[in-house]
C-alpha cells in the first residue's frame, strides 16, 4: 500500500492507483473530461493537472501513478487558471453554443466543467470553422462541431468492444472522428452497440431517439438487466412518465462491465408491433374482446375435462424470455397439474438439453464469463458471437489485438472469420472430427490438414485457452460432438463456456422445458409466448390444435389462430428472475407501469391454474436445483 | 446619494432577455426604488444620458456598424457595463451565420426561404447598417459584468441588477449560472 497527501487529507492506496483514483476515494473531486472509469486513463484534455511537491509543471492526475508520501494539491489558484484556460481552448475550439444543444442543462460534461469553474464567459472567442456533421446511421448523429477530441468514443469502440471502427483523423484542428477510412457511420463496421453514444461526454454522439426527450434530471433509472440473449447485461431502463426513453448499460456491471448490443440497446426503443390489451375470444370464428373471467371461463370449460389426462390433455409451450417464477408456475401447470407429456420451451432444448444430460453425469462442466476476459486462446464452436450473445463476442474481440489467438469453428459464414486467425469450415455436423485432429495434435501427432494443424499450433502455446460453444455443436445429430469437445478441453487445460439461448435458457432446461414440441394426441395447446416472436415452423405445428390459448403480449399470426389470447405484460414491464449462461441468478425489474387490462406472465398463468383447480407452490428458486446444471448455477 | 442610474438597449438579439427581465414581475418595482431607469428600448427615452449612467446594461451581439455605435455610445457613458445574454456574451444564435457568411445567410433568408418568391432580392438600401461578422460584445468593447443564459432567467437579472444597485458586483455561480 501507499500513502499519499491529497490536499492535506492522507490516504491509502494499492501501488499502481493513480492520484485521480485516489482523490475519487477521499471524495476530493478532480475536474476531468478525457477519462471514463471504464476506460483505460488516456490523459489528453489536461482538466485534471495538479502540482504535485517535487514536480515542475502541472500533472495530469488520471495517468500519474499515486507513489509514497506524494504530496498533492488539486485546487490552487494557477490550478485553477489553468482548467480555466484548457476549457476556453476547448469552447474555442469548434460549434460549442449551448442554448440549442442536446445536452445543455446537466448532460454535458463540458458545460458542467465550466459551470463548476463559475466561467461567465469565454475569454477566447470560437474558430468559426464549420466540421460535418453525419447523420447516416439508424440509431446515433455524430456531430463533429461538438466534438472535445477526448477519444472516450474511439477508445470504447477499440479497448471495451474490439470493434475499431471509430478513430481520430488529421492533425490539430483539422482532427475529425471518423468512421473506418472515413466512410458514413451507417455504412461503416459499427455494429451499433451505443457504447459510443454512452460514453461521449458531450453532444457530439446523440442518440437519435432518446435526443430532447428529457435530460438526466427529468428522467427515472431502473437498474435491471436485458433479457435480449443468455448474457444477461446489466442495464439502466430509462423512462420518462412510464414511457420508455432509451436503455443504457451499467459499467458496474458484473457481466458486462457496461457494455450493450444493438438486440439489447436499440432493437427494443423500435418494437412496432401491435399490443394486445384485452383478453380474446373466438366466437363464430372471429375473435371479440372479452373479460378476463369470461375468457379463463372459456379456458377451464375446456381444459378441465383434460386434467390428468396425460398424452391427451394440454400440449404446452413457452418462451424463454419468460422470468423463472412464470417458467417455475407454466411447468407445475401443465406437466405436474394436467399430466401432460409435451411441455417444453420454444427451443426445444436444441441449445441446452444435449449439456444438462452430460451434466447429470459428470457434474456442471462449464467456466464463468470472466474466463473469457482473461483467456489467452479463445475457440468459438457452433455459434456466431457477432450476432448473438454479441457482448461475449466483444470480450473475444477486444483482446484479439493483444495477441490472444481466436480460433472459429463454424460451417456456415461468420461474423467472426474477418478477424479470426484461423477458421475451420467442417462440414455441418463434423465438429467431433475437428476436435479429435484438435487433440491428435495437441499430443503431438502430425495432422495432415494445414489450418487445422495452424490452429492447433496457437492454441499450444496458451496456458488458459476458452472454449465457446453454441447450440450449432449439440443442436446436429451427432452426439459425440460436445464429448468430443469436452475431451479436447481437458486435454489441453481449456474453460469451456456453454451460450445457450434466449435469456432463461437455463433455466427452461433446469425445469426440463427442454423437448421437442409435438401435438400428438393433445386436444388443446397452450403457447406462453409473452413478448418474445412466434417461428413459422410452430405455427404450422399448432395448426391442427383442437384448442389454442395464446398467452402473449403482440398481435402476431399465433394470436389469430388462437380460441383464447390473453394479454400480458411486456419485457419492461415486469419484474422476475433470469439465470445467465454462466448460471448468475439476476432479477429483471419493472420499468414501466404495465398497459391497463394486461396481467404479468406469471399471474395470468396462476389465473389459469386456479380456474381449473390446480394448486402451485412459489418454489421456483427450489426447482433451479432440482438437477445438476451444465454450469453452477448461484 | 442619489439612485444609481442604469440605461440598457438591444443590438443582434431577440429581446427575449428583456422580456426575461420583465418576467421578475411586481419585484421591479423594488428594482425601481433602488435604482433611476434611464432609458431602454422598451420605454420612451431611447440613448443613455450623455452626463453618463452608472449601469448600462446590452442585450444581443454586435453585428453591424450600427450596433458597433450602440455599443462604443454605451460604454462611453457607462460606468459599469454589463452584457446581458448569450448573444451579447458570446454571440450566441445568431453567431452561427459566422459558420456559413454573410452571403450565404442572406441569400438563405431572402431568396432561398421557402416563403419567398421569383420577387426575393436581398436588401440593398444605402441607409442600411452594414453588416459585419456576429461578435460577442467583449469582441468591441470591455465588458465589466457577463450574464449568460438564453435567457437569463428573471431571477438572475434580478440578481443582478439588485446587486449593481447596491454597489456589489454580482458573482454567478450554481443555480444563477447557466449558459442555456
Amino acid at each position: 500500500m501507499i500513502t499519499l497527501t491529497i490536499d492535506g487529507q492522507k490516504v491509502e492506496v494499492p501501488e499502481g492507483t493513480t492520484v485521480l483514483e485516489a482523490a475519487d476515494k477521499i471524495n476530493v473531486r478532480i475536474p476531468r473530461l478525457c477519462h471514463h472509469p471504464a476506460l483505460k486513463p488516456y490523459g489528453s484534455c489536461r482538466l485534471c493537472v495538479v502540482e504535485v511537491d517535487g514536480f515542475r509543471t502541472m500533472q495530469a492526475s488520471c495517468t500519474l501513478p499515486a507513489s509514497n508520501n506524494m504530496v498533492v494539491r488539486t485546487d490552487t489558484p494557477a490550478l485553477r487558471e489553468s482548467r480555466e484556460f484548457v476549457l476556453s481552448m476547448l469552447f474555442s475550439e469548434r460549434n460549442h453554443f449551448c442554448p440549442f444543444c442536446q445536452v445543455s442543462g446537466g448532460d454535458c460534461e463540458l458545460q458542467n466543467s465550466a459551470y463548476d469553474e463559475h466561467m461567465t464567459h469565454w475569454p477566447l472567442q470560437p474558430n468559426w470553422t464549420n466540421y460535418p456533421v453525419d447523420t447516416s446511421h439508424p440509431y446515433y448523429v455524430l456531430d463533429n462541431n461538438r466534438c472535445i477530441l477526448c477519444r472516450r468514443c474511439v477508445r470504447a469502440c477499440g479497448e471495451l468492444v474490439g470493434n475499431f471502427t471509430l478513430a481520430i483523423e488529421e492533425r490539430g484542428a483539422n482532427n475529425l472522428l471518423i468512421a473506418d477510412v472515413g466512410v458514413p457511420l451507417g455504412e461503416s463496421t459499427c455494429i451499433k452497440c451505443g457504447t459510443c453514444v454512452q460514453v461521449c461526454p458531450t453532444g457530439a454522439l446523440i442518440d437519435r431517439t432518446s435526443a430532447y426527450q428529457g435530460l438526466d434530471k427529468k428522467v427515472d433509472y431502473t437498474p435491471s438487466i436485458c433479457i435480449g440473449c443468455s448474457v444477461g447485461c446489466s442495464v439502466n431502463v430509462v423512462t420518462r412518465d412510464n414511457r420508455l426513453v432509451r436503455i443504457e448499460g451499467d459499467f458496474n456491471g458484473a457481466v458486462n462491465g457496461g457494455l450493450m448490443c444493438e438486440n439489447g440497446r436499440y432493437v427494443p426503443m423500435t418494437e412496432s408491433r401491435q399490443r394486445i390489451t384485452q383478453p380474446m375470444l373466438k366466437k363464430n370464428g372471429q375473435l371479440e374482446a372479452v373479460s378476463w373471467d369470461e375468457a379463463l371461463k372459456a379456458i377451464a370449460d375446456r381444459m378441465q375435462p383434460l386434467l390428468g389426462k396425460g398424452d391427451h390433455s394440454v400440449a404446452a409451450i413457452a418462451s424463454t424470455r419468460l422470468p423463472a417464477e412464470a417458467l417455475s408456475m407454466f411447468k407445475q401447470l401443465f406437466a405436474d397439474g394436467f399430466g401432460s407429456t409435451v411441455v417444453t420451451s420454444v427451443e426445444e432444448g436444441l441449445p441446452t438439453a444435449r449439456s444438462t444430460e452430460l451434466a447429470q453425469t459428470v457434474g456442471s462442466f462449464e467456466a464463468k464469463l470472466d474466463a473469457l476476459k482473461t483467456a489467452d486462446a479463445v475457440i468459438t464452436v457452433g455459434v456466431d458471437l457477432s450476432r448473438n450473445h454479441q457482448v461475449a463476442g466483444f470480450f473475444a474481440k477486444r483482446i484479439h489485438p493483444n495477441g490472444v489467438p481466436l480460433i472459429v469453428i463454424d460451417p456456415s459464414d461468420n461474423g467472426l472469420d474477418p478477424i479470426c486467425d484461423v477458421a475451420i469450415k467442417p462440414e455441418a455436423g463434423q465438429d467431433a472430427d475437428v476436435f479429435r485432429a484438435l487433440l491428435a495434435a495437441a499430443k503431438g501427432e502430425t495432422i495432415a490438414d494445414a489450418q487445422l494443424a495452424n490452429a492447433a499450433q496457437l492454441i499450444g502455446k496458451a496456458q488458459k485457452p476458452v472454449i465457446v460453444y453454441g447450440k450449432g455443436l449439440i443442436a446436429f445429430n451427432d452426439p459425440q460432438a460436445l464429448e468430443a469437445m469436452i475431451e479436447y478441453a481437458k486435454a489441453i487445460g481449456a474453460s469451456v463456456i456453454g451460450v445457450k439461448g434466449e435469456a432463461n435458457s437455463l433455466v427452461a432446461a433446469q425445469y426440463r422445458l427442454d423437448r421437442p414440441f409435438a401435438l400428438n394426441g393433445h386436444q388443446a395447446a397452450f403457447v406462453a409466448i409473452g413478448d418474445d416472436y412466434v417461428t413459422q415452423r410452430l405455427l404450422q405445428r399448432l395448426e391442427k390444435a383442437p384448442f389454442l390459448v395464446a398467452q402473449a403480449s403482440y398481435a402476431s399470426k399465433l394470436t389469430k389462430m388462437a380460441d383464447v389470447v390473453l394479454p400480458v405484460t411486456i419485457w419492461a414491464e415486469q419484474s422476475g428472475h433470469y439465470v445467465n449462461l454462466e448460471g448468475r441468478l439476476q432479477e429483471a425489474v419493472a420499468a414501466l407501469q404495465a398497459v391497463d387490462g394486461v396481467r404479468s406472465n406469471v399471474e395470468a398463468l396462476r389465473a389459469v391454474a386456479q380456474q381449473v383447480g390446480i394448486e402451485t407452490k412459489d418454489n421456483w428458486k427450489e426447482a433451479l436445483f432440482q438437477r445438476k446444471s451444465a454450469v453452477e448455477i448461484a | 446619494m442619489a439612485k444609481p442610474k442604469i440605461s440598457s438597449d438591444w443590438m443582434a438579439g431577440c429581446a427575449g432577455c428583456h422580456m426575461s427581465l420583465l418576467d421578475m414581475d411586481e419585484r421591479i418595482i423594488q428594482i425601481a426604488e433602488l435604482v433611476d431607469i434611464r432609458s431602454t428600448p422598451i420605454t420612451d427615452l431611447k440613448e443613455p444620458d450623455a452626463s453618463g449612467v452608472d449601469v448600462g446594461i446590452l442585450e444581443g451581439g454586435v453585428n453591424n456598424s450600427a450596433n458597433e455605435e450602440v455599443a462604443h455610445k454605451m460604454r462611453a457613458r457607462s460606468k459599469i457595463l454589463v452584457a446581458l445574454g448569450d448573444c451579447a456574451v458570446f454571440g450566441g444564435v445568431p453567431a452561427l451565420r459566422n459558420f456559413c457568411g454573410i452571403q450565404e445567410a442572406l441569400k438563405r433568408a431572402y431568396i432561398d426561404a421557402e416563403s419567398v418568391d421569383e420577387s426575393g432580392k436581398i436588401p440593398s438600401d444605402p441607409e442600411l447598417a452594414t453588416m459585419t461578422k456576429v461578435r460577442a460584445l467583449s469582441e468591441v468593447v470591455p465588458v465589466d459584468v457577463f450574464v449568460p443564459g438564453c435567457p437569463p432567467d428573471a431571477d438572475v437579472i434580478f440578481y443582478v441588477l439588485a446587486e449593481l444597485a447596491q454597489g456589489r458586483k454580482p458573482e454567478l455561480k450554481d443555480k444563477l449560472l447557466h449558459w442555456d
